[in-house]
């Protein structure tokens, strides 16, 4: 069982040239006249994506960025039934020696890299705001973490893994920030392990369950008050995305397997796949090249390949559509609401069954918020635990302020 | 705008060697312990199936077998809006001269190339039961067929393509048979064409209409009914598919494109995705290796590109949900257990004009390959002397007055 290890990035001279190779034989599709986005990625970005990963990306220099940018390590976290994974994980301390204890939790097609803008902001120390010691782990299966072995790594294993860091780096009480999968999984720990660990959680990705007739009066409120102008584009934008972009969802947590063959085999595959949930969810966000490449390349070089990954649609998908629907968190809960998120829902329904003690309208902004809204997102978190705000000085002894 | 080219499969030696080159570079993904088929094709069957394409499959010795087997042409055929488009198909004259027209029309992720069993079946001359000219043509984006360049290729462009495709051989009247897109394209023909041009369908892919309120009667029927075993085992496998098998055509009818980029880099992704429904549609059908290969090398080598046929689920997607007025000329219906939808044979009785229907022990989605003969069987039934679809194509019987008994 190792402990804390450093870890930097090194992937080996071998795997950059397979992937040269696969990508000097890549052969593309036609594509329809002025089709655009509508049948997915256009064809010119793809062959220019593809041409610059075989040519003119240089993994070597943004490797060495995020060895020299972040500070890196594994250690062994034991999970129930699982045995031992080796998980990868950023952890910067603040120099403020009470800050607060955060984990930022990502999720797919995220990763570890997108506490790179807000790394520095949150454990940046100020009399004027709240600092935070963070720990952006790799989901298991992602990034440079193990994934699991077997069937069966659910919700609960999830949380298992991020709460048991947490301890294992000595933040017996802590607060999480996290989106998309980050979501479900701190949600799931603020419910097993809030009050006793769990203190309170952030999110950008708030969803909620709209009021049924099992709650009369809230369903009455649901049916004679009228959307504000900012939830009825909420309301279409969730529309848009369950009836025209959930295709990946559906194949994904129902034959993650078969997806698996086209990622490992082809960076093509994987790049067409992944660059364009980064554009279409995002809020006209100019993804460079290098960096969509970069952020690919992660999922390309990741440990577990890139096959592994997406298997969380799967496993947790029994749970997701029962998302803790018997295990609501009581403790303090902070949301953000971007517009171009995927599932915008009135944030009343969420008041209705959480501890909303904070929560901000934003005018633009999207899926990915660390990394299109750094600023913004720091400032919600810093808020909701700032003197005056309401979880200041919830992890005891550790305000966020020197 | 060319008219009948005979056309033979020969794909150049290029494609050969830069299908081999990327099955030598291929790599393959892990997979979680006893994960069987339960996460979608298994790795093993996966890797042996590269392995077989990279080195030891044949494709000359079956393309070989395609030419010499199935007389094919090509001939352009001319779609408003879209311009002319160049079509492949099988076609194969019974020695019957007044045999049955009948245009066969395949879907994804199936081809042309699911006439082979059925063909011999269909055109042979006997008194016993009626004989087929058959017509089967590769969709366009399909097979050797040229794919349409711009959008909005929908259900009537698909339609009109098969039925001009019929008329443009001098079958001026004609029946026909199809499953999965082949048979709601051939039921958007019965809807468009039939009576004058389109006489009567058959189908193993029935659809039918649930009752709905809106008919008190038999929604009360339906109500009161209690489902027989084999109905009981249709809803089954009809849930199983709507909950758990459609991820392919979530992702194809709304960002096909994504995915095609996968399906034309990969041919193991393409081994991968179309592997998946071989297996999982099918009724414990034995697929050999070179089967399979052969099946998916038609997709990797087809004239569109692999990418090219998912389209069809994104133009088709709004005409799926609303499919239009029930066609009126005589409908057969084979029912197959491992069909992907399976529903009541009443609820289509309610809405089509069945004269024929069977109820297979044992089949699937891929019935002109895993049942020829019993497909065949119920074709001819339909068409037989003494039912009631027998001399609905005039002057077309499909026997011949001379041959003696």
């Amino acid at each position: 069982m190792s402990s804390e290890t450093p870890f930097q990035i090194n992937i080996p001279d071998k795997k950059l040239s397979i992937l040269r190779a696969k990508l000097e034989l890549a052969t593309f599709p036609d594509e329809l006249q002025d089709i655009g986005w509508k049948h997915g990625v256009p064809l010119s970005d793809m062959k220019r994506l593809a041409d610059r990963w075989r040519n003119g990306y240089d993994w070597r220099k943004y490797e060495q960025e995020l060895n020299q940018e972040l500070p890196m390590f594994t250690r062994d976290i034991n999970v129930d039934g699982f045995g031992a994974l080796n998980i990868h994980y950023v952890h910067k301390k603040s120099k403020t020696v009470d800050a607060i204890p955060l984990l930022f939790c990502h999720g797919w097609p995220g990763s570890f890299l997108e506490i790179r803008p807000v790394l520095s902001l949150l454990t940046a120390s100020s009399p004027e705001h709240p600092s935070f010691h963070v720990v952006a782990l790799s989901l298991p299966g992602f990034g440079f973490s193990e994934g699991a072995h077997k069937p069966g790594f659910g919700l609960d294993q999830y949380a298992e893994v991020t709460h048991k860091l947490m301890i294992a780096l000595g933040y017996n009480e802590y607060v999480t920030q996290g989106g998309d999968w980050g979501f479900l999984i701190t949600r799931r720990m603020a419910a097993k392990y809030g009050g006793k660990h769990c203190k309170a959680w952030h999110t950008n990705f708030p969803m909620a369950d709209p009021p049924t007739w099992k709650s009369p009066l809230s369903f009455l409120s649901y049916l004679l008050t009228p959307f504000s102008a900012e939830e009825k584009a909420g309301l279409e934008r969730t529309a848009w995305y369950r009836n025209k972009s959930s295709g990946y969802f559906v194949e994904q947590s129902t034959f993650p397997q078969t997806l698996a063959y086209g990622f490992t085999d082809s960076p093509v595959a994987l790049l067409g796949w992944f660059y364009e949930k980064l554009v279409i969810w995002t809020d006209d966000y100019k993804w460079t090249d290098d960096e969509a490449l970069t952020w690919i390349s992660i999922y390309w070089f990741s440990r577990a390949g890139p096959g592994a990954a997406h298997r969380i649609y799967s496993e947790v998908s029994g749970d997701f559509y029962d998302l803790g629907r018997t295990s609501y968190p009581t403790i303090p809960m902070g949301a953000s609401y971007f517009p171009q998120e995927l599932l915008l829902l009135p944030s009343a329904w969420l008041r209705r069954l959480n501890n909303v003690v904070i929560e901000s309208h934003h005018k633009s902004g999207g899926h990915f918020a660390a990394y299109e809204r750094p600023k913004e997102l720091v400032d919600d978190v810093r808020k909701m635990f700032a003197k005056g705000g309401p979880a200041f000085a919830i992890v005891p002894g550790r305000s966020g302020y020197a | 705008m060319s008219s009948e080219t005979p056309f033979q499969i020969n794909v150049p030696d290029e494609k050969l060697t830069a299908l081999r080159a990327k099955l030598q570079l291929a790599t393959f993904p892990d997979e979680l312990e006893n994960a069987q088929w339960k996460f979608g094709s298994p790795l093993a069957d996966i890797k042996r199936l590269t392995e077989r394409w990279r080195n030891g499959y044949d494709w000359r010795q079956h393309e070989k077998a395609i030419n010499e087997e199935l007389p094919m042409f090509t001939r352009d055929i001319d779609v408003d809006g879209f311009g002319a488009l160049n079509i492949h198909y099988v076609h194969k004259k019974s020695e019957t001269v007044d045999a049955i027209p009948l245009l066969f029309c395949h879907g994804w992720p199936g081809s042309f190339f699911e006439v082979i069993r059925i063909l011999p079946l269909l055109t042979a001359s006997t008194a016993e039961h009626p004989s087929f000219h058959v017509v089967a043509l590769s969709l366009p984006g399909f097979g050797f067929s040229e794919a349409p360049h711009k959008q909005g290729f929908g259900i009537n462009q698909y339609a009109k393509v098969a039925h001009k495709l019929m008329v443009a051989l001098g079958y001026n009247e004609y029946v026909t048979q199809g499953g999965d897109w082949g048979g709601i394209i051939t039921r958007k023909m019965a809807s468009t064409y039939g009576g004058r041009h389109h006489k009567a369908w058959h189908t193993n892919f029935p659809i039918p209409e649930p009752p709905s309120w809106k008919s008190p009667l038999s929604f009360l029927s339906f109500l009161l009914t209690p489902w027989s075993i084999e109905e009981k085992a249709g809803i089954e496998r009809t849930k199983w598919f709507r909950t758990k098998g459609q991820g392919y055509s979530a992702q194809q009818s709304t960002q096909p494109q994504t995915l095609g980029y996968s399906l034309a880099d990969s041919p193991v992704g393409l081994l991968a995705w179309i592997y998946e429904k071989l297996v999982l549609w099918t009724d414990n059908y034995y697929w050999s290796d070179d089967e399979v290969l052969t099946w998916i090398s038609l997709y990797w080598f087809s004239r569109a590109g692999p990418a090219a046929s998912l389209r069809i689920y994104f133009e088709l997607r709004g005409d799926c949900e609303d499919l239009g007025r029930n066609p009126t000329i005589p409908m057969g219906a084979s029912f197959f257990p491992k069909e992907l939808i399976v529903l009541p044979a009443a609820w289509l009785r309610k809405s089509n004009n069945v004269v024929f229907e069977s109820h297979h022990k044992t089949g699937g989605h891929f019935a002109a390959t895993e049942r020829p003969e019993e497909l065949v069987r119920d074709v001819r039934k339909m068409f037989a002397k003494g039912s009631p679809a027998f001399g609905i194509v005039p002057g077309r019987t499909g026997y011949d007055p001379h041959v003696q008994q």
